[in-house]
């Protein structure tokens, strides 16, 4: 029987049955939710590349013992998180520096990532309303952007894959969303008027 | 239903999928993890580490460059220290109840095989950082499954 892409639950069961196209499908439908998460806690990419990678060896590891197969991209976030933890504990004690300023996506003077997505923007034609964007999601708080940051994956992760990403009740995922979506237009609207002084 | 939070959200992820898309190469590695598996084996949970569980207060007075960690699978415990000096990590192991064991300890592109001694005790050469795990394989002769600890990054 052919597996459909699209029923995570069927996906797990090949993938514990040794089928390796169910797996690939377990990749392509929840690596960017664990991106994300890796993102989300804005640790450096060689952290983020080992939790990404130490994630998914230990899901295959436990393709098997899975209690919930549908839930399966909850229990990535869950793991993913973990290892986030690890990784910001490791580097609070190893590296004195502020890893914050450094490798979030506040697009300070100078940071790389702007740059990067300036030079893509450009050949878009909303390039404007990108950077504006850009822009104003590094003015957020820490928690609005930590949350965006996982809401933004591809595809879209459910509200309980999003609290398992960052340890939040689930009923707090929805007024949170709307309360930052908020903040973020009104960074926006503060751009735009050039009320926020430019840097 | 026009709905501007959405919409909005959406905006954000096509940024997102551009700015900081998914490596390729990591997306290869995912794939790949499947071929780790070793299905035979019993697994051995983590079930302490002292990043992640100990007091902050003891993590404070702790050495800065030493890790604890238990992994338990049935009867058995193995407790490792993870010591860090520069990039390198030093893996010591602590098998209970004690006993003779070959162990391979798996990372990234490569395996390293040491020996547990008749008291259960192992240790490692330098090893890089990133994902490691543990193979515990019974002496020749000996019956019993081989044990995999979970995945963790050193």
């Amino acid at each position: 029987m052919a597996v459909d892409p699209d029923d995570t639950g069927q996906l797990v069961r090949g993938a514990a049955g040794g089928d390796e196209i169910a797996w690939r499908g377990l990749v392509a439908r929840f690596s960017g939710l664990v991106w994300a998460v890796a993102r989300a806690h804005r640790l450096a990419s060689a952290d983020a590349a080992d939790v990404f990678q130490t994630t998914w060896l230990r899901l295959a590891e436990h393709i098997g013992r899975i209690e919930h197969p549908e839930r399966v991209g909850a229990w990535l976030a869950t793991a993913a998180r973990r290892e986030c933890l690890q990784h910001l504990r490791t580097a609070g004690r190893t590296t004195p520096t502020d890893d914050m300023d450094r490798l979030d996506l506040t697009p300070a003077a100078g940071n790389p990532t702007e740059e990067a997505v300036l030079a893509a923007e450009k050949e878009r034609e909303d390039a404007d309303l990108a950077a504006v964007l850009w822009r104003a999601f590094g003015q957020l708080s820490g928690r609005c952007r930590e949350l965006l940051r996982v809401l933004m994956a591809t595809p879209p992760p459910s509200y309980a894959e999003v609290a398992a990403a960052l340890g939040l009740p689930l009923g707090s995922i929805g007024p949170t969303r709307a309360r930052c979506l908020q903040r973020l237009r009104d960074e926006m609207a503060g751009i735009r008027d050039g009320l926020t002084p430019s840097s | 239903m026009y709905e501007p939070d959405d919409e909005l959200e959406r905006e954000l992820r096509r940024l997102a999928a551009d700015a900081e898309p998914v490596p390729a190469e990591l997306i290869r590695a995912a794939v790949d993890a499947f071929a780790w598996r070793d299905i035979d084996a019993e697994i051995a949970e983590l079930v302490y580490d002292s990043l992640l569980d100990a007091e902050e207060a003891s993590l404070v007075r702790g050495p800065a460059d030493q890790r604890m960690i238990s992994f338990a699978a049935g009867g058995m415990t193995i407790d490792v220290e993870v010591t860090s000096a520069g990039p390198g990590r030093t893996v010591m192991g602590q098998i209970a109840p004690p006993q003779r064991a070959t162990v391979d300890i798996r990372y990234r592109q490569d395996t390293v095989t040491v020996e547990a001694d008749e008291l259960g005790r192992f240790r490692s050469g330098t090893l890089p950082p990133g994902p490691a795990s543990l193979r515990l394989r019974p002496p020749p002769g000996d019956a019993g499954p081989a044990i995999v600890t979970d995945w963790i990054s050193l």
